[in-house]
């Protein structure tokens, strides 16, 4: 089983009264609850936690995009993940990932990915997500109705962007491109892509049509996210595709701590911010007409966010124990957190676990200690499950001594002039 | 009542389905955002003076497949509504549209004046005005999306979707708003103010009191552009004035047409 460390990047000072003040977290958030000085301090603390937990020994680092969102302050990915290329050396830089439909002309994505790759000497992991009806519809102005068709159009144009080695011209309905001709080209071609999907049945098929890591990106927990993941696997034996736990993704809240005590004291708050405060969205931004499509709405998967009757509305009603017995949480001592993650594998039959262990408005020393605890008393005997099983979709790097030494900061140079 | 009807359009492919009921000059309805809401009771009206035709546009209720078919500019739409006169066998035609089925209305009268003899506008979408604006039709909350397309909202559930269980009615509504996304996604201005000088037929524009989505002030706007064209208001209504005044609706049509006149409202 493999485990990436993944930080969402709230906003960490949004008001306690911020959900009664203001009527989305996302979309038309107020801007003046933002402070580019604290900002400055935020994306760094942030920075040197995803390198903190590379040297802790995770097999990834991962960043997503979100736009207009005080939860995800991450509207480039590509910002963030080029900065961790720099400074790391053997870990998988997990892009999950730039919502390729937004992007005109998609060879943007397709340069910067590439760009990324041969900076990290291949170890990036592509993600192509969606995107979501807040960002993708109501942030960026992409037209749902058109949206799927967009992003179909725009894969296939990277894909062969990345893989053609000639120069092509592109007519399509939505980039026209005399000229396609990518430079740099990605050193793994291509990089393992993982789709990052909610419950879009349509995104299941094109996941096993292109053999692609379907990343189920819930913060409902495991035992929710249950049926919708034996969706997915039922849905790959019925296309004919085999088994194989590294095809799975998903992202789960963990919390570790001495005893089980500890980690209600230690994280409960940060918690109880983040279902409270970060998942706060407008109900009539989560849903663009046309963004989910028609068998999708027949079959009933309801979004996430939005609503009185959504999964994320219901954990603020929710004790620190029912958080846990419900899976939106695995939390407490290494002992109790080894036995529920047993649980999430067994449940979810995946083989790759999003760490979602910076949450909510959570200052850096505990974020610290809790990736620390994980990482040392927890993975280690979780390791072996899956074992038997061939993981396709990492990353394949160059050879180590191919690979070149970030170069180290020098404290205390001069920052400009001199003689 | 009138049946749901179909014909192939030789010229593009597509396939239309469409009312027509009653005698006299033709009147073309081009629907709102919710397409037509079966035989309505305002088009019976309307039919006892006119040959009433009320097509699905592409993208729309029987139609929704076709939504990829056309482009999103003017010219499709339009072309596709020739398409249909042309197959129908009608020369000229008066036209009545609401909503976005106003602007597509609009934009027939602009580019092909020979064809339309008079037209009604009501709560016209195409328009953007900085300071009027309007609510966004499409970030309503996904339970009650067209609640606000009512002045009244228990009217949702009395033309639309019938309760909780009414998947079929909640997928219709989705569809159809999905459909109008396409063509005035994000922001409803469709270009329309640059053709709307061209328009000939004599014209009338209606705004409904109590719709969000078009506020009273894009009236004066369209009348603006429109020359020689007249301005009322319809009380008691919403966006989808036709459902809610099906009398005071019918009333604005057929007298304009018939004699030019704009009907004295009292809701």
């Amino acid at each position: 089983m493999k485990f990436h460390w993944f930080n969402l990047m709230p906003w960490p000072h949004l008001p306690e009264d911020f959900a009664e003040k203001h009527r989305s977290v996302w979309v038309d958030v107020d801007s003046r609850l933002y402070d580019p000085v604290k900002g400055h301090k935020v994306y760094n603390d942030y920075l040197d936690l995803l390198e903190y937990a590379a040297e802790l020994g995770f097999d990834g680092i991962g960043v997503n995009e979100h736009h207009q969102n005080a939860y995800g302050m991450m509207p480039s990915p590509q910002l963030m993940a080029s900065t961790l290329a720099r400074r790391t050396k053997d870990i998988s830089i997990l892009l999950l990932g730039q919502s390729i439909a937004l992007y005109n002309p998609p060879t943007r994505v397709a340069e910067e990915m590439a760009m990324i790759d041969v900076i990290s000497g291949g170890r990036l992991i592509s993600g192509f997500p969606v995107g979501t009806s807040m960002d993708d519809n109501y942030a960026v102005g992409a037209n749902p109705a058109e949206l799927r068709e967009r992003y179909r159009e725009n894969h296939d144009l990277i894909r062969r962007a990345w893989s053609d080695p000639d120069v092509f011209a592109w007519n399509g309905k939505y980039n026209k491109l005399r000229y396609v001709n990518v430079w740099p080209r990605p050193i793994q071609n291509p990089p393992p892509i993982w789709i990052p999907g909610g419950g879009s049945i349509e995104t299941w098929d094109f996941c096993a049509e292109m053999d692609y890591n379907y990343s189920y990106l819930s913060f409902s927990g495991y035992l929710r996210g249950a049926q919708l993941m034996e969706g997915f696997w039922a849905r790959m034996e019925e296309l004919g595709q085999e088994f194989n736990p590294y095809q799975g993704a998903f992202a789960q809240q963990i919390c570790v701590a001495e005893t089980d005590e500890e980690a209600q004291r230690l994280y409960e708050p940060h918690v109880r911010y983040f279902f409270e405060r970060c998942l706060h969205v407008y109900p009539g931004f989560a849903d663009a007409p046309g963004y989910r499509t028609e068998p999708t709405i027949r079959a009933g998967l309801a979004s996430q966010v939005g609503g009185s009757s959504s999964s994320s509305q219901l954990a603020t009603q929710l004790s620190w124990q029912e958080l846990i017995d419900q899976g939106f949480i695995v939390a407490g001592s290494p002992d109790s957190v080894v036995s529920q993650m047993q649980r999430v594998a067994e449940t979810l039959k995946v083989g790759h676990i999003v760490c979602l262990q910076h949450i909510g408005n959570m200052p850096v020393e505990k974020t610290m200690y809790n990736t620390k605890l994980f990482a040392e008393e927890v993975i280690p005997k979780l390791r072996p499950i899956w074992s038997e099983y061939e993981d396709r979709w990492s990353p394949d790097p160059i050879a180590n001594d191919l690979m070149s030494d970030p170069r180290p900061i020098r404290s205390g140079a001069p920052v400009a002039g001199g003689d | 009542m009138a049946d749901l009807q179909t014909l192939d359009l030789a010229t593009s492919g597509l396939t239309v389905s469409y009312y027509r009921q009653g005698s006299g000059e033709p009147l073309l309805y081009l629907h709102h955002v919710m397409g037509v809401v079966g035989w309505e009771d305002a088009l019976d009206k309307l039919s006892q003076s006119f040959d009433v035709i009320a097509p699905f546009a592409p993208g729309w209720g029987p139609n929704k497949d076709e939504l990829f078919e056309v482009d999103k500019g003017p010219l499709d739409v339009t072309l596709h509504n020739i398409d249909l006169l042309d197959a129908l066998g009608i020369q000229e035609t008066h036209v009545a549209g609401i909503g976005i089925g106003a602007w597509m209305a609009a934009e027939l009268a602009a580019i092909f004046p020979a064809r339309v003899k008079k037209l009604v506008v009501i709560n016209p979408i195409g328009l953007w005005l900085e300071d009027t604006q309007g609510e966004d039709p499409f970030a309503q909350h996904p339970m009650s999306p067209t609640k606000i397309l009512f002045a009244d909202p228990a009217n949702r559930e009395k033309y639309l979707v019938s309760g909780m269980e009414d998947i079929e009615g909640a997928v219709d509504e989705m569809l159809n708003l999905r459909a109008g996304a396409k063509f005035l996604w994000p922001i409803p201005d469709t270009g329309v103010d640059k053709r709307l000088g061209r328009i000939s037929a004599p014209t009338l524009i209606a705004t409904s009191e109590q719709d969000p989505i078009v506020p009273a002030g894009y009236g004066p706007a369209w009348q603006a552009k429109i020359a020689g064209s007249e301005l009322t208001t319809i009380p008691g209504a919403g966006h989808l004035a036709e459902l809610e005044q099906p009398d005071v609706v019918c009333a604005l049509i057929r007298d304009f047409v018939t004699s030019g006149k704009v009907a004295q409202l009292t809701g």
